[in-house]
């Protein structure tokens, strides 16, 4: 397992997200999931999509439970609010601050990221109020459903993904950088920033992804047989 | 911001699908693409938005009347290390069996032509008549009422609402917002951002 994470670095808040910390020695991902009483089926899969974005085997993904997907959705989004928003934060508060003042654009895009930010805190407090929880009891009553004879396969339809508009933000932030910014500004700074938007942007198109073409069909195939 | 160029692979082989693939992906971006493993799921699809269409030689010669029309946008795929005669003289090729280098030479051929009349219509400075509605869209204004403030059609809002975006590379309100205050396009105290 060590060998994957020092190759791609960028894993390593993925797996923080099961709980598993750094120290790994030479161990297997088998040992390391017995260790941490992980599925390691599901670890990998999260893994393996996470890396490869062509790599996203559906079929199989909706093969997992419910809770398990919600579980690490969760885990994801306590991710972006706890140290990928305030590493964003921090890192273009310096850039404010070291670069020319007066340079009034980029305290615009401060404007503009403390804009995003509301918008997917706001998601995220949905999420964990009201969405969440609705797909969680939606699979608890098919589970009785289910024990008490009625065994049919869930039907998911494919349904095309609407823009999401976290996602739709955050590209334009980056955008708006890279094609707009003009005046003085710190270069190692804005790089910083701009790396951190990119991460945070990857790992959300991940976490999309799980959420509109796992979650979602699942969720409405449980609605069809529920209601 | 350049189109998303649209692929059609119409080839009964999975793995040479897949490689091609990685190969535009890697090299061309930004592309998508689509698999047919026969010529009848490419007409059975009814998409005929393509820009570019990769086939092999068989399925040429069969639908020659579909592709021969298309010559120019089709790629061939042929068996061998070096073109020889026959169809490949008239007919953009790859040489399967050529070096990576030689074949992304090969898939280069095939995109330049195409690639500067993109660039020329990418003009990236606003009409005066985007900027208007550029400055509605950020006031708040919904498509109808800017349809109905600039006396111009629903559908004409909706066009220039999208090569605003292709221009600028900015899709959401909020973007366009700050595009518009930074360009002076509109001023900050207009607005809450």
């Amino acid at each position: 397992m060590s060998e994957v994470v020092e190759e791609h670095p960028s894993l390593i808040p993925v797996i923080n997200r099961f709980g598993i910390r750094l120290g790994l020695g030479d161990k297997s991902v088998k040992a390391v999931c017995e260790e941490y009483r992980l599925d390691t089926d599901f670890l990998l899969m999260m893994i393996n999509t996470f890396l490869n974005e062509e790599y996203f085997p559906e079929k199989k993904l909706q093969t997992f439970h419910t809770s398990q997907i919600i579980d690490y959705l969760t885990k994801t989004n306590q991710y972006y609010q706890r140290y990928q928003i305030p590493n964003i934060e921090r890192h273009l508060g310096s850039f404010i601050s070291m670069s020319t003042p007066g340079n009034n654009i980029l305290n615009l895009i401060g404007k503009f990221f403390s804009s995003f930010k509301e918008e997917l805190t706001s998601r995220i407090e949905k999420d964990d109020r009201i969405w969440f929880p609705y797909c969680l009891s939606l699979s608890e009553k098919l589970k009785e459903y289910q024990s008490s004879g009625q065994i049919e396969a869930l039907h998911l339809g494919t349904e095309q993904r609407l823009e999401d508009p976290i996602e739709a933000l955050l590209a334009d932030l980056k955008s708006i950088m890279v094609k707009h910014l003009s005046g003085d500004y710190n270069e190692n700074l804005c790089y910083a920033v701009i790396f951190a938007i990119s991460s945070l942007e990857k790992d959300i198109k991940q976490h999309n992804r799980i959420r509109y073409r796992i979650l979602t069909p699942m969720v409405s195939a449980m609605e069809k047989l529920c209601i | 911001m350049h189109r998303n160029k649209q692929i059609a692979i119409i080839l009964p082989d999975t793995l040479q699908s897949i490689g091609l693939q990685s190969m535009l992906t890697d090299y061309f971006p930004p592309v998508e693409i689509s698999h047919y493993p026969t010529f009848e799921a490419l007409s059975a699809s009814g998409n005929d938005t393509f820009d570019y269409y990769f086939t092999n030689a068989a399925s040429f010669v069969l639908y020659a009347d579909f592709f021969l029309p298309r010559r120019s946008k089709t790629m061939i795929l042929i068996d061998g290390v070096e073109s020889e005669g026959g169809v490949s003289a008239t007919t953009n090729h790859i040489t399967i069996k050529a070096s990576q280098e030689i074949i992304i030479e090969q898939l280069e051929q095939l995109f330049t032509g195409d690639n500067n009349s993109i660039s020329s219509e990418s003009n990236k400075e606003l009409s005066t008549r985007e900027t208007d509605v550029l400055q509605l869209i950020v006031k708040g204004s919904t498509n109808k009422e800017i349809a109905d403030k600039l006396n111009i059609s629903l559908n004409t809002v909706l066009s220039h609402r999208k090569n605003i975006t292709t221009k600028l590379g900015i899709k959401t309100v909020s973007g366009l917002t700050f595009y518009a205050i930074m360009n002076g396009i509109i001023s900050g105290d207009d607005i809450e951002l």
